[in-house]
């Protein structure tokens, strides 16, 4: 009696939350998986057509390749970064709160506020970091048309290194200090207790961050878009930038359909790998 | 423990910290600097670090330039009515999933969470679709409904939630409160802690929130502030001093929620794992 109660509460609650997840979530994913199977027209019926479209197409691959290399240099460089970050705040430092706060503000801030103030500090006539370059006497760069992809990688690792520390933080909190001890007595230095200790058991967290870097790196559309709209040429046109031309510059739903069936079924794959990565570490 | 580098390291440490936070925070405030240049500072090509004379006017000459008040408005709408709506659902759900008992609970919660995997840009499409179709685009509620409640919400709330000791709810249906009254008086007071981080990270990143207001708003006075700034920018690139001054206004919020934030900051984030 009571049992029954609480189910009728429980999904009267729910209500509104079945509704929503049910109508903006799991009705959209059918549709899309539906209309990838249709033509530009949105009429014609071409099954696979398109995906096997998208695989010859020569601009798709080519999307897909830089934003390969764009997440290859941010994961590389932000977790890098982003885990020297967290070892130096990981100790008792003065201000260590402040920094760590400090450090995650463009984390926090608008991709248009990041986006526009970059394309000003990087302009070649009005920007200010060539001017500062040459004023130690460096030469100045033509930072977005001569390496566009370089530059948008900077970008990104600067905007995100501080959301990376956090996870790394999280990550060294987890390491017993009795290993530390132990490897000090043995003699070990600094260096040698950084790569045999601290490095090895934050391998769940690295893979962890990678993962999760590597599913924001593939949808990655704002950023190129403020900043080169996607160019020059099509040297930063990431695959979410791709399919946000072939839906609506193209207006080619069918085919922008199935480009976002193929970004599903990667991040899908990614985000298992991920759980079981998760559930592995746990036990 | 924490793990300690050499002595005499800490001064290493400091060198790279302060060049690093000077890296992160020297951008942003060159903002304010560029905000208050004059026309012809920021055209001239040579750097200003310091404005000769003060242009607070570009403050009021930006919003003559274009609708400023209007996006401003859009976007706290915007990014309102979606934190009203995560307070309202997210613990609501939250409660359901963490104390109560139900067939079919487990699919309900694993459809809930295996939201979390879809990119935007699947949903996007074709919610996109049904709003021209509904002619949502342009409108408010085309704004704020795809955002209505999210599964971190959820999930964060019912962390929340779990730990809280089931003799309170006892108590209370022996006491014969309904259901929806313990909701409201035993479990919700509760959560205030956790309610207060919810809503401050949901208003800050839906106001930051660029894909969705691009695609669902074509008309000028429909643009959130974000779009407005980046759309205003491409028709007048060479006013720098503008489009820093409008960064500064979209960058308000994000300041007083750092202000209020500070100390928790970094755990709230590792607790929510907003992405």
């Amino acid at each position: 009696m009571i049992r029954r109660r609480q189910a009728l509460t429980a999904w009267l609650f729910l209500t509104p939350a079945v509704l929503f997840f049910a109508l903006l979530f799991f009705v959209p994913i059918g549709n899309q998986l539906l209309t990838g199977a249709y033509g530009s027209d949105g009429v014609s019926f071409v099954g696979l057509g398109n995906f096997t479209r998208a695989f010859a197409d020569p601009e798709v691959l080519h999307s897909f390749l830089i934003t390969l290399a764009y997440a290859a240099g941010t994961l590389v460089v932000g977790t890098a970064v982003g885990l020297g970050l967290a070892v130096i705040l990981n100790q008792s430092l003065r201000g260590r709160t402040l920094f760590r706060s400090v450090l995650l503000i463009p984390y926090l801030t608008s991709v248009s506020i990041i986006g526009l103030l970059w394309r000003n500090i990087l302009d070649p006539q009005v920007g200010i970091l060539n001017r500062l370059l040459e004023a130690v006497g460096l030469p100045g760069q033509t930072w977005l048309s001569t390496h566009p992809l370089a530059t948008i990688v900077g970008i990104t690792v600067w905007s995100g290194a501080g959301y990376t520390m956090v996870l790394f933080l999280a990550g060294l909190q987890g390491i017993p200090g009795l290993y530390y001890e132990a490897a000090r007595i043995d003699g070990a230095g600094p260096w040698r207790r950084f790569f045999a200790i601290t490095l090895p058991l934050l391998a769940p967290t690295t893979l962890f961050v990678s993962i999760i870097g590597l599913i924001s790196t593939l949808q990655q559309f704002a950023l190129p878009y403020i900043v080169t709209g996607g160019g020059p040429g099509n040297a930063t046109s990431l695959y979410a930038h791709r399919l946000f031309i072939v839906a609506f510059n193209d207006n080619d739903f069918g085919y922008a359909s199935a480009l976002s069936v193929l970004l599903l079924i990667v991040v899908l794959i990614l985000s298992l790998a991920q759980l079981r990565i998760g559930e592995r570490t746990d036990a | 423990m924490r793990e300690r580098l050499f002595p005499g390291d800490r001064v290493a440490a400091y060198v790279v910290l302060v060049l690093l936070g000077l890296v992160t925070v020297l951008p942003l405030l060159y903002m304010i600097v560029l905000a208050l240049q004059s026309d012809g500072e920021v055209q001239s090509g040579d750097p200003v670090l310091w404005p000769a004379d003060l242009q607070w006017g570009n403050f009021t000459r930006l919003f003559e330039a274009a609708p400023f008040g209007r996006f401003f408005v859009n976007s706290f709408v915007m990014a309102g009515a979606i934190t009203v709506s995560h307070l309202v659902f997210d613990p609501l759900v939250g409660y359901v999933f963490a104390k109560l008992d139900f067939p079919g609970k487990r699919i309900a919660f694993v459809a809930v969470l295996s939201t979390l995997m879809v990119p935007f840009f699947v949903r996007m499409l074709p919610i996109y679709s049904i709003f021209a179709s509904l002619g949502w685009i342009d409108s408010y509620q085309g704004l704020i409904v795809p955002f209505l409640m999210d599964a971190y919400g959820i999930f964060l709330m019912r962390q929340f939630i779990r730990p809280l000791p089931d003799e309170l709810i006892e108590a209370a249906r022996v006491d014969g409160a309904g259901e929806f009254r313990i909701y409201l008086r035993v479990i919700l007071p509760q959560c205030k802690p956790a309610l207060a981080v919810l809503g401050l990270f949901t208003f800050v990143f839906q106001w930051n929130e660029f894909l969705w207001p691009l695609i669902a708003t074509s008309r000028t006075e429909m643009r959130t502030l974000p779009i407005g700034l980046t759309l205003f920018n491409q028709e007048y690139f060479t006013q720098w001093n503008l489009t820093a001054a409008g960064a500064l206004i979209l960058f308000v919020p994000t300041a007083i929620f750092f202000v209020i934030t500070q100390k928790f900051l970094v755990e709230g984030i590792a607790l929510s794992g907003l992405k």
